[in-house]
């Protein structure tokens, strides 16, 4: 290898022309080690390792996707795509691109170079005329120049971006070397190293390979039992046994549970502002349960979606939803709760297509995408999907979902939810009925006052209503005097209706709604005299309030009314608990005490608007006994419901059609800023449309659109998160980005042929995946880096030897407490709290409590995926070693090395705990000699078996240990009662130090 | 042995990065060849992995070194300190204007308030004549030292979002702190600590939580550590019990040669990062605790300072701001819970929490002004001191009433005052105006991304070409608006 060639190559990897970052432009190379392949290096020269991914003139045809657009998005996008189109010129859309330009000359002409302004632009000497301009950047390179010109010749086809075109299965190459391939994987792998003129790597020992396959299908090391049972088993499936033992196991849903809580933003808190803690345990379970069943990863992703749309969905589809309850809220006092309603939603747009997609859809909440075919409409068409759901950043975080605690018990539960809701519905249901039935007289002559405001009654359209002047206070009371109606003599129920000051505005940006402590009916004689009126129920206008209604007959702040945002009219029907019969001369007096509390202590909740009906329909005084039927059944089913002891979790329900928000697009992304109404919600058109059925809710045919074989990306972008935690670099190696910004995946063929058989032959098992990855030679390879492979392809991306990952941050701690053998497992349940250094636990909200049990106790040693996740205050063992916030989606982890990493495993007091459990084990668990106890240390934190200079070394450090903790005994204290036991802790922590017991 | 591994490590890197971070020679002329500018577009800036804070050098000569960045947690009243409204006195209890209140949103105020004018008095100092009320004595004092910017203004008027805001540059989570751009851009001096260290004061954390230091989508080395008054200074820095710094280089040596034998086996670059990162653990666990040890300062500096070793103070944190200044850390941020004077208890008003909390800091803050000039690092020590926002001039007034029950201003994100002092800002300049009322801002705005802007020009950068890849974009600490340098504050 030439000390010339190999400079440039690796030149052209950090800076391959055609993804050259722009001047002030979103180019992504996503991050940490990103080295590119893209160079114009000549195929077959053994030192570039870019050469099956070069494009251009190495082509016959021109390939548009794969050879222009990465040189348009390099040079021209920043000024002429989806952000800005200078000159009106852009080159996103063919049907532009192909336009004219505020020159009013053509661009591009199909089949006529010279004809095109675009050619004419290039090729220019005028510095006022090239482009790229040369304050933006170079010319292009020659090569660039005869691609765009040949592709101009040949038409100016279009075409899609790889990863937005359904994949294709393709046959696996033929390969020269047919002794090391298992299966198909290793084909693909193999003809690219061969083609490069590499080997790949012989087989990992059975160790090693036993460690790895343990750590990375169940975040576990294996057992010196299970060591012992793999490397005795001679057997040519012995190691396609410990696979599906691996998989089969319970710990399997624990460890892919926490790769995917990165995605879902798992956190036991709300974030922001006072990031106090929020029950939603039980999805971590759900997630746990349904990775351990092999729940086939298109009804994982339609659950998870649209699980509560679901025809007679489970409590477990409807659990599954609190995956986009995750989203973080704003409690902090004199927060907006549209303002994080909406950020909800967003966060919503945006988890979905990253975790699904691999598209940076966030991009487009503010503009058009700066390089792929997606509309800023299209983003708020999407977004329509998840803008009808109830949830709305109020302290209560309803809805909420009651989920036993017993999983045995879901299924009954969910038999009583059911119930509940369908009762609602029908009381709702006759009630509504009568209600349209009902002859409503409006008020004539009304007047009304308040105590913390000034009030007018005005008529609108023909029908009074008061009105506040001013700004209004928290706990007002409306006083409204009606005269008796002609033709009402008596009264058996009355509307009060409350409605937005601006209706039209408030049906996209609501304005704040009323809560109403308590509403109350006189009688006032023609004397003054007032007499209070018994009012029997309070009649909602839909048929699952948050709150009881009814509270606002007693006085309550959490009765009847809009919490916390109005965006239409809304009523309450107040029956009386007799007919009321009004004399001549005679008012009705409505009084309306609104809540003496604020949203978030700063906005107080008052009807600045409003109308009162009256009836005399008997209906509503009538008694009813298929009401009264439904109503004894409601309160009895919600009894033994209560009687399941239960947790909560927050879940997705949408709001029923008649309360349906307006979405609007936001203009340059600002929320406050409405533009066009969007009519429907829809998915982008670059991708394979959504077929709309009759009768399916819209937000589940979304979801199964994204679980859809025909979905070009959904597929490809879940093979490739499971290799990227299998072989440490993806395919495609920025998983967070499938679209032309992102890199190309290094082995095209692969990735789309495990996709296509992947919704195919697997029925989307994620176990099956697994199993086919893991069991390729390509997986089994040691893990060794030659220098010449470490020079040669630093990030394995050829994957010529085996992986060499460090262990996660979850890994890092329940390996230490497996090999300290303190690990408690449990199946499920509430977060737990392990020791945390003293200081750390410093909430805002003083009720959140960190309690830990005492040595000894189970709780203490549970896995990693059950402890508390605290957004702002981070575990610290877990996020020094790299594991996000989990604010929002995190796609990959960027592991680090650093000291702080080393004082953790050395000194944090749990770490130690396990240094101490080790020692333990070495000093009590094994029989024979001091070499016998080490050696079984070693094994333990390395699941190798010991070398002799190793060994000697380990020895070497122990006898020395142990002589001076006995020269010196009162350094003994705190540690172990003998220098023995003292020198075997010191030892211990050294094993879980090493640098073999930090990596799987 | 360490060093031959070392520079084992070293031929890996060179070769593999020997062109990607040159700026001369053949990658230049490669760079050159493609026509790439080395003026233009985002800078390159790679770190060796086994010594990531290693100091890099920025693209033009910095004015500043080192940040000591004082943050009034909770949004101190720039109308009791430094903005000095006549008007407002003349307007004290009467009604709001209707023209302030419409269009306008507040976090408590409700109906129609009450103005408010200053609670304190106020006089002219120095040379410069700066406006400071009577509740900061000792900071007057270095009137002529600071320069103000009284027309500061943020996007956000909730503390979490404000405060992300102020040192993110993004008002939601997950993005990184100034001190994280910077120690990821310049490295830092001292190898034996991080380069990017937090003090909290006042009794609690600040609203956000550690994203207010953490390093989001840039590596996690460069997040803020979090020092701290009881326990270890740094997290983990002390050996469990029984376990002696002798015991440990014991330790520490077996560890480092077993490893060593893991890189001979495995040939992992990462292994011989591993061992080098043990041995920088190793050295931080002296340099951490020595650094952050005051009880041997001398009696006349405690007295300067007011400080109490073993104290969880403002005063305390003042004095190992400059401690950790000395020692070469690079950012140095401070936190200091207690200024949101809404006057809705005795605490947080402005009668009473807050003339304790201008007691707290009125003396420190000074004592580090003179403790930085009298060691000559002031002039490259970029001092700045401010909250996440400003305070209305109208009383609070909760429910709507006349006022709460104590005195007290509710949430300014229109205007709000913040000074510098040191490292390349003009001393003894006041910037920008506000209106009669101190309400907004009358000339010379100056939003929070020109600050960000303002400040990495101090330490050499250009904001537009500091730029981390994710995402799809070129992420910057000023985001993607437009973002000035304020250049009439820069000396």
């Amino acid at each position: 290898m030439s000390w010339y060639s190999d400079v440039c190559s690796s030149a052209f990897r950090r800076t391959g022309r055609s993804t050259s970052a722009r001047s002030s432009l979103c180019v992504s190379r996503g991050r940490g080690r990103a080295f590119r392949c893209f160079g114009p290096a000549k195929a077959g020269t053994p030192w570039a390792l870019g050469l099956l991914l070069i494009s251009a003139s190495a082509h016959a045809k021109i390939d548009f996707a794969r050879d222009v657009r990465p040189i348009l998005n390099a040079n021209c996008t920043a000024c002429h795509g989806g952000v800005k189109e200078a000159g009106e010129v852009s080159f996103i859309y063919r049907e532009q691109a192909l336009g004219r330009g505020e020159s009013g000359k053509r661009i591009i002409v199909p089949g006529d170079p010279a004809a095109s302004e675009m050619m004419v632009r290039i090729l220019s000497t005028d510095p006022d005329e090239v482009m790229p301009k040369p304050e933006h950047g170079p010319a292009l390179a020659a090569e660039e120049v005869a691609t765009i010109r040949q592709w101009i010749e040949e038409g100016a086809e279009w075409g899609e971006h790889w990863s937005f075109v359904a994949p294709k299965e393709s046959a696996a190459p033929v390969v020269k070397d047919t002794q090391w391939p298992r299966n198909d994987i290793d084909r693909f792998l193999l003809a690219r190293m061969e083609s490069e003129g590499i080997k790949p790597s012989k087989e990992a020992d059975k160790a090693a390979l036993l460690r790895r396959v343990s750590l990375d299908l169940t975040g576990l090391p294996p057992s010196v039992e299970e060591l012992d049972a793999f490397l005795a088993d001679a057997a040519p499936d012995a190691y396609d046994k410990q696979v599906n033992r691996l998989l089969d196991s319970p710990r399997f849903g624990e460890r892919w549970a926490s790769v995917w809580m990165d995605l879902a933003r798992y956190a036991d808190s709300e974030g922001l502002g006072i990031d106090k803690r929020r029950d939603v345990w039980k999805y971590r379970d759900w997630l746990v349960s349904s990775f351990n069943k092999d729940l086939p990863y298109d009804r994982f992703t339609v659950e998870q979606l649209a699980g509560d749309l679901i025809p007679n969905a489970t409590l477990d589809q409807r659990i599954a939803t609190t995956f986009h309850r995750l989203t973080q809220a704003n409690n902090e006092g004199g927060t907006d709760d549209e303002e994080f309603r909406v950020a909800a939603v967003m966060d919503r747009v945006a988890t979905t297509w990253e975790v699904w997609q691999g598209v940076t859809m966030s991009c487009v909440q503010c503009h058009s995408h700066p390089y792929d075919p997606i509309r800023h409409e299209e983003y708020f068409s999407f977004m329509a999907y998840f803008n009808q759901a109830v949830d709305n950043d109020v302290p209560e975080n309803h809805p909420l979902l009651r989920v036993p605690l017993d999983p045995a018990k879901y299924a009954e539960a969910g038999t009583l939810q059911s119930r509940i809701t369908s009762l609602e519905e029908g009381v709702f249901q006759r009630r509504t009925s009568l209600a349209s039935r009902t002859a409503w007289l409006p008020t004539a002559g009304m007047s009304g006052s308040s105590t913390k405001s000034k009030m007018e009654v005005v008529k609108h359209d023909g029908v009074e209503e008061f009105r506040t002047i001013g700004n209004v206070a928290a706990g007002a009371v409306h006083t409204l005097d009606i005269p008796k109606p002609a033709g009402l003599a008596s009264l058996s129920a009355f509307r009060v209706e409350v409605r937005p000051v601006d209706e039209e505005k408030a049906s996209h940006t609501p304005e704040w709604g009323a809560m109403l402590n308590k509403i109350r009916l006189q009688l006032v004689a023609a004397d003054g005299s007032a007499t209070e009126v018994p009012l029997a129920e309070i009649v909602a206008d839909e048929a699952h309030p948050i709150f009881d209604p009814n509270q606002s007959l007693k006085g309550s702040n959490r009765g009847w009314g809009q919490y916390t945002k109005i965006f239409k009219p809304r009523h309450a029907i107040v029956l009386l608990k007799e007919a009321l019969a009004i004399p001549d001369g005679a008012k009705l007096r409505v009084i309306l005490a609104h809540a003496t509390d604020s949203a978030g202590g700063a906005y107080p909740l008052i009807a600045k608007r409003g109308r009162i009906a009256l009836t005399g329909e008997p209906g509503w005084i009538t008694p009813d006994l298929e009401i009264d039927r439904m109503k004894a059944e409601l309160a009895a089913t919600r009894k033994s419901l209560a009687a399941i002891p239960s947790t909560t979790t927050p879940v997705i329900r949408d709001l029923p059609p008649e309360h349906a928000r307006d979405t609007r697009l936001f203009v340059r992304g600002n929320w406050l800023d409405k533009g066009e109404l969007i009519k429907a919600s829809g998915t982008p058109e670059v991708f394979p449309p959504l077929v709309e059925e009759e009768g399916k809710p819209a937000r589940l045919a979304m979801a199964e659109w994204i679980g859809s074989p025909r979905n070009p990306l959904t597929a490809r972008v879940a093979v490739n998160r499971f290799w990227l935690e299998l072989f440490g670099v993806g395919i495609v190696p920025t998983p967070e980005d499938f679209g032309s910004a992102g890199e190309k995946p290094t082995h095209p063929e692969l990735i789309d042929t495990l996709a296509v058989r992947f919704q195919g032959e697997m029925k989307w098992s994620m176990k099956s995946l697994l199993r086919e990855l893991v069991t390729s030679a390509a997986y089994r390879q040691d893990g060794t880096i030659s220098p010449a492979l470490a020079a040669r392809d630093a990030d394995n991306r050829l994957v010529a030897r085996g992986p060499r990952q460090r262990l996660t941050a979850e890994m890092t701690r329940d390996h230490a407490l497996a090999a300290g053998g303190l690990i408690a497992h449990r199946d499920g349940g509430p977060p737990v709290h392990p020791p945390l250094p003293e200081g750390v636990w410093r909430p805002f909200d003083g009720g959140d409590k960190w309690t830990t049990p005492p040595p000894g106790q189970a709780d203490r040693y549970r896995r990693s995926v059950h402890v508390y996740w605290k957004r702002s205050i981070p575990y610290p063992a877990l996020a020094t070693f790299d594991a996000p916030t989990r604010e929002l989606c995190s796609k990959r982890r960027i592991l680090s090395n650093t000291p702080l990493q080393a004082l953790v495993v050395l000194n944090d007091p749990a770490f130690h705990e396990c240094a101490q459990g080790l020692a333990r084990r070495m000093k009590f668990g094994a029989a024979g000699d001091l070499d016998a106890r080490l050696s079984l240390g070693y094994r333990l934190a390395t699941s190798r078996v010991v070398t002799p200079d190793r060994l000697a070394e380990l020895r070497g450090l122990f006898l020395k240990l142990e002589k001076d903790y006995a020269a010196d005994p009162a350094l003994m204290k705190g540690i172990a009662g003998t220098p023995d036991g003292a020198a075997f802790t010191v030892v211990g922590s050294v094993l879980l130090n090493l640098d073999e017991a930090l990596i799987r | 042995m360490l060093q031959h591994l070392q520079n084992e490590k070293l031929h890996h890197i060179t070769r593999r990065r020997f062109l990607r971070d040159c700026p001369t020679g053949l990658g230049a002329m490669w760079l050159a060849s493609q026509g790439l500018a080395a003026g233009a577009g985002k800078l390159k800036i790679s770190h060796d992995p086994s010594a990531p804070l290693a100091p890099l050098l920025p693209s033009f000569a910095p004015k500043a070194k080192r940040v000591i960045f004082l943050h009034m947690d909770g949004a101190p009243s720039q109308l009791e300190l430094f903005d000095y409204k006549p008007q407002l006195v003349k307007y004290n209890g009467k009604e709001c204007p209707p023209e302030y209140l419409e269009g306008q949103r507040f976090a408590f105020i409700q109906g129609v308030p009450k103005m408010l004018g200053p609670q304190f008095s106020f006089k002219q100092h120095g040379q410069s004549g700066a406006w400071i009320s009577d509740r900061l004595p000792e900071l007057a004092k270095h009137a002529d030292k600071l320069c103000f910017i009284k027309t500061m203004q943020t996007d956000q008027f909730n503390h979490g979002p404000a405060q992300l805001l102020l040192h993110t540059g993004h008002q939601n989570l997950g993005y990184p702190a100034m001190g994280s751009w910077l120690s990821w851009g310049l490295g830092t001096d001292n190898q034996n600590l991080p380069g990017f260290m937090v003090l909290i004061s006042g009794g609690r954390f600040p609203r956000a939580g550690a994203s207010l230091w953490g390093s989001g989508f840039l590596p996690s080395v460069y997040q803020g550590v979090q020092c701290r008054s009881a326990g270890d200074p740094v997290l983990n820095t002390t050996n469990p019990a029984g376990i002696s710094r002798e015991i440990r280089r014991a330790a520490l040596d077996s560890l480092a040669k077993l490893n060593s034998k893991a890189h001979q086996d495995f040939g992992d670059p990462e292994t011989i990062t591993r061992i080098a990162q043990y041995e920088m653990a190793y050295r931080m666990q002296v340099s951490v605790p020595e650094v952050m040890s005051i009880k041997d300062e001398p009696p006349e500096i405690h007295a300067m300072y007011g400080t109490q070793p073993g104290k969880d103070s403002f005063a305390n944190n003042c004095l190992l701001a400059r401690r950790l200044a000395e020692a070469g850390t690079r950012f140095i941020q401070l936190f200091d819970w207690g200024w949101d004077s809404h006057g809705s208890s005795a605490a947080e008003s402005l009668g009473d929490g807050f003339v304790k909390k201008c007691r707290d800091i009125d003396k420190p803050i000074s004592a580090l002004l003179t403790d930085l000039e009298q060691r000559g690092m002031l002039e490259d020590t970029l001092v700045v001191w401010g909250g996440e926002f400003g305070r209305t001039p109208m009383q609070e007034n909760r429910g709507g009433g006349d006022g709460n029950r104590f005195t007290g201003r509710d949430h300014n994100p229109n205007a709000f005052t913040i000074w510098m002092a040191g490292g390349g800002v003009k001393p003894g300049l006041t910037y920008g105006e506000t209106d009669e009322m101190g309400y907004h801002v009358a000339s010379d705005p100056v939003h929070l991304r020109d600050l960000h802007s303002t400040m990495l020009h101090l330490f050499g950068f250009e904001s537009q070409r500091l730029a981390y890849s994710f995402q799809g974009l070129d992420q910057k600490l000023t985001g993607v608006k437009p973002a000035k340098v304020v250049k009439g504050i820069l000396a």
